[in-house]
C-alpha cells in the first residue's frame, strides 16, 4: 500500500476521530493554541521593539561621527576618560579645513538647565549651543521658524530653537515664535520649533532647547569640552572618514605616537550594542516562557493521543489483522497529533497576532508582524504535534495483533 | 493444499513459566474443504487459530499457505497476507462502531490499496452476498447482532481471500440467528470458499464436513465432524 493511500486514509480516521470528541479535541487544541500564541505574541513584540529601536538609531544620524572626550559606552578607567584634555575649537577647525569625507562639521557644547516661560517651568533640559551645521550632522527638521544661522553665532544673539515637547509643555496654545523663554534666568527669544524625533534609549531628543555655540561658551566661561559632529557623504564610507579623524584629531591634539587616542570617535551602531546587552537576556527569559507553554501544550497532546489509543485499541486490533501495516497504524494516530496542534497552532496565531497588536495599541510598543509569523506559528504547532505524537503512535502500532482483538 | 502446517510448535513465555500452547501440530487443508477445529479452552485452538490468520507465529514448525511459506515472515509481509489470503470473523463481529457497514466491509481493500469506486463496488457485492446491500449505510450500532455478524462475512468475502477464518462465529447469538449464519456457510462452502471455524460447541462442529479435535496442544482427532464431535 502506498504512502499517498497510507495518507489519505490516515487523515480521514483522523478527521473523524476528532471530530467524535469534540470537547477532548477543543480542549486541547487551546492547550497548544495558548502556547503558540504565548510565544508568536512575545516574539511579535521583540520584533516591535527591535523595529522601533532601529528607527530610534536612525534619527542619530546613521552617517553621522561624533568626535567627543568620553566614548558613549564607557568602558575602562572613568578618571582616564576624566583627564583627558578637552576637544577645542582650534580641533573643530582642524577637521572642518582637513577631512575630505566631511560633508557638514558641527560643534557642540550641552548642558541640564531648568527652563520656563510665563510660569511654566521645566528642569534638567537639554541645552545645547551649536552652529547652523547641527541641522544637517544630527538631522533635525524645523517645522516653525528657522533653525540657527551663522550671524546668530557671531554676533552671541540671545535666541534658541526649541524641541517639540519643550513648545508643547511651554506653549500648548499659543505660537512660541517671537516670545521670550527663560533658559537660567536669562531671556531667549524663540526663533524656531524642532520637528519631534522621539526617544533613543530613554533619552528624549524632543526635550531640547538649542542656542547659538558662541552664546553657550558665554555663559558657560568657556572651559567645556566640545563634542564634533560629522556628517559622512555616505554611510559606506564611515570607516574611511573614522580612520581620517583619527589622523586629524591626533595631529592637532599633538598625541604622541606612542600613546593611544584620547579621544573618542562615537557612532549610532554603538548603542545597538548597548541594547543588545540590556535587552538580550530578557528577550531570551521571554521566549524559554513561550516555549515552555507550547511543551505544556505538547504533553497534553502526549497525554490524549496515548488516551485515544488506549480507547482504541480494538480498532488497532481490527485494522491490523484486515491488513493495516504497522506505518500505516503510525501515520494515522501521527497524522490525528499533527491535525489538532495544527489547528490549535491556526488558532493560538490568530490570538497571538491579535495580542501582539493590542500590546501596540495599549503601550507605545510597536508591535511588528510578518506574514511569515503565521506559517512559523502554524507549523511550529504542527512539529509539536509531530513531536509528541511520535510515542503515542509508536505504542499504538507495535500492539500485538492477538492481544489488542482481545482488549475490553 | 491450502494449508500445510508441519509440526507447528508455539511457546509462550508467562512469567517465569514456559506455557506450551501448541506441541506439534500438523493438519493439511484443501481448498474448498469446510473444517472445524474444536477443542476445551486452553486446547491450544485459539493459538492455532492465530498462527493459521498470520497474526502470531510458530516457534516452530512450518506453515505454507497458498504455496508461500509464512512461518518465518516479517511483520510487514504478515500484514499483506492477512489482507489478501484471509478474511477474519469474530466471535464479537470486531466492526468499527463509528464507520457505517459499507465503509466496514471496505477496510480490507482499502490497506489493499483499491481505487474507492472499485472498493466500493466490491463492498457492496460482498453486503449482497449476505443479503444486506439496503443496510450498507447502517452504524453497526443500528444493526441487529445477527446483521453485524453478516457484515463481518461481507468484510471477509470482500477482499476474496483464499481462506474464511471465523473464531466462533455463532457465539454471542440466540440459537435461531446462530442457525440462519451457519446456514450463510453452507452457503459459502457451496460455492466454494474454504473455511476453517474455531469454535467449542461439539454441535456446530457435527454440522462441517471435517473436524480436528485439539487437547492440550496435540490434535487428537481428525475427521469427518460428526464423528470427531461426539467423541
Amino acid at each position: 500500500m502506498s504512502f499517498r493511500v497510507d495518507f489519505i486514509e490516515g487523515s480521514r480516521i483522523a478527521l473523524r476521530s476528532l471530530s467524535a470528541h469534540r470537547l477532548r479535541t477543543v480542549l486541547t487544541t487551546v492547550g497548544v493554541g495558548i502556547g503558540v500564541a504565548t510565544l508568536l505574541a512575545i516574539l511579535g513584540i521583540i520584533q516591535g521593539l527591535n523595529t522601533s529601536f532601529e528607527k530610534q538609531l536612525e534619527t542619530i544620524g546613521p552617517s553621522s561621527l561624533y568626535v567627543s572626550k568620553r566614548p558613549w559606552v564607557q568602558m575602562g578607567n572613568w578618571w582616564e576618560f576624566r583627564n583627558r584634555k578637552n576637544i577645542t575649537m582650534e580641533q573643530v577647525e582642524a577637521v572642518r579645513a582637513q577631512s575630505t569625507f566631511a560633508e557638514a562639521v558641527a560643534p557642540w557644547m550641552s548642558n541640564e538647565e531648568d527652563i520656563s516661560f510665563n510660569g511654566i517651568d521645566l528642569s534638567a533640559v537639554d541645552i545645547t549651543g551649536t552652529t547652523p551645521e547641527y541641522a544637517q550632522v544630527g538631522g533635525y527638521d524645523v517645522t516653525q521658524g528657522r533653525f540657527l544661522t551663522g550671524s546668530d553665532d557671531d554676533n552671541l544673539a540671545s535666541v534658541a530653537v526649541i524641541g517639540a515637547d519643550v513648545a508643547s509643555t511651554l506653549f500648548p496654545h499659543s505660537s512660541p515664535l517671537g516670545a521670550r523663554i527663560r533658559v537660567n534666568g536669562r531671556p531667549f527669544a524663540v526663533v524656531g520649533v524642532l520637528a519631534a524625533k522621539g526617544k533613543v534609549l530613554d533619552e528624549n531628543q524632543d526635550l531640547t532647547v538649542l542656542i547659538p555655540l558662541k552664546t553657550f561658551r558665554a555663559l558657560h566661561n568657556g572651559y567645556r569640552s566640545h563634542t564634533i559632529g560629522v556628517k559622512v557623504r555616505s554611510p559606506e564610507l564611515l570607516d574611511a572618514a573614522e580612520d581620517e579623524l583619527v589622523g586629524i584629531l591626533r595631529r592637532a591634539r599633538q598625541t604622541p605616537p606612542s600613546k593611544p587616542d584620547d579621544f573618542a570617535i562615537n557612532r549610532a551602531e554603538q548603542l545597538a550594542g548597548v541594547y543588545n546587552q540590556l535587552t538580550g537576556a530578557l528577550y531570551g527569559v521571554a521566549v524559554a516562557i513561550g516555549f515552555i507553554t507550547l511543551l505544556v501544550g505538547g504533553i497534553g497532546i502526549m497525554n490524549i493521543m496515548l488516551v485515544s489509543v488506549r480507547e482504541r485499541t480494538r480498532e488497532i486490533g481490527v485494522r491490523r489483522a484486515l491488513g493495516a501495516k504497522k506505518r500505516t497504524i503510525v501515520l494515522q494516530f501521527i497524522l490525528e497529533a499533527v491535525v489538532v496542534s495544527a489547528v490549535g497552532g491556526l488558532l493560538g496565531t490568530i490570538v497571538g497576532l491579535l495580542g501582539a497588536k493590542v500590546v501596540s495599541w495599549v503601550t507605545p510598543l510597536a508591535a511588528t508582524v510578518k506574514a511569515s509569523t503565521v506559517f512559523f506559528g502554524v507549523g511550529f504547532a504542527a512539529a509539536v504535534g509531530l513531536v509528541f505524537g511520535i510515542w503515542p503512535a509508536a505504542r499504538a502500532a507495535n500492539l500485538d495483533p492477538v492481544e489488542a482483538l482481545r482488549h475490553e | 493444499m491450502l494449508i500445510q502446517l508441519t509440526d507447528i510448535h508455539r511457546t509462550y513465555q508467562v512469567g517465569q513459566e514456559k506455557v506450551h500452547a501448541l506441541q506439534g501440530v500438523s493438519i493439511g487443508i484443501e481448498k474448498g474443504e469446510w473444517v472445524a477445529i474444536i477443542g476445551q479452552s486452553g486446547s491450544g485452538k485459539s493459538t492455532l487459530m492465530n498462527v493459521i490468520g498470520c497474526l502470531d507465529t510458530p516457534t516452530s514448525g512450518r506453515y505454507m499457505l497458498n504455496g508461500k511459506d509464512v512461518s518465518h515472515m516479517v511483520d510487514d509481509e504478515l500484514a499483506d497476507i492477512r489482507n489478501r489470503e484471509i478474511g477474519f470473523i469474530f466471535q464479537n463481529f470486531q466492526l468499527l462502531p463509528r464507520e457505517t457497514a459499507l465503509a466496514n466491509v471496505e477496510l480490507p481493500l482499502v490497506y489493499r490499496g483499491v481505487g474507492a469506486k472499485e472498493r466500493r463496488a466490491k463492498a457492496i457485492e460482498a453486503l449482497k452476498a449476505v443479503r444486506l446491500e439496503e443496510r450498507m449505510s447502517h452504524k453497526p450500532n443500528e444493526l441487529s447482532g445477527g446483521q453485524r455478524q453478516r457484515v463481518a462475512i461481507a468484510r471477509a468475502l470482500a477482499g476474496e481471500p483464499s481462506l474464511l477464518l471465523a473464531d466462533e462465529p455463532t457465539g454471542n447469538l440466540d440459537s435461531a440467528t446462530g442457525e440462519e449464519i451457519v446456514k450463510l456457510f453452507e452457503t459459502l462452502h457451496g460455492q466454494g470458499h474454504t473455511l476453517v471455524l474455531v469454535t467449542h460447541e461439539p454441535k456446530l462442529a457435527a454440522r462441517c464436513p471435517r473436524a480436528v479435535r485439539l487437547s492440550d496442544g496435540h490434535v487428537v482427532a481428525d475427521g469427518p465432524g460428526a464423528q470427531v464431535a461426539r467423541a
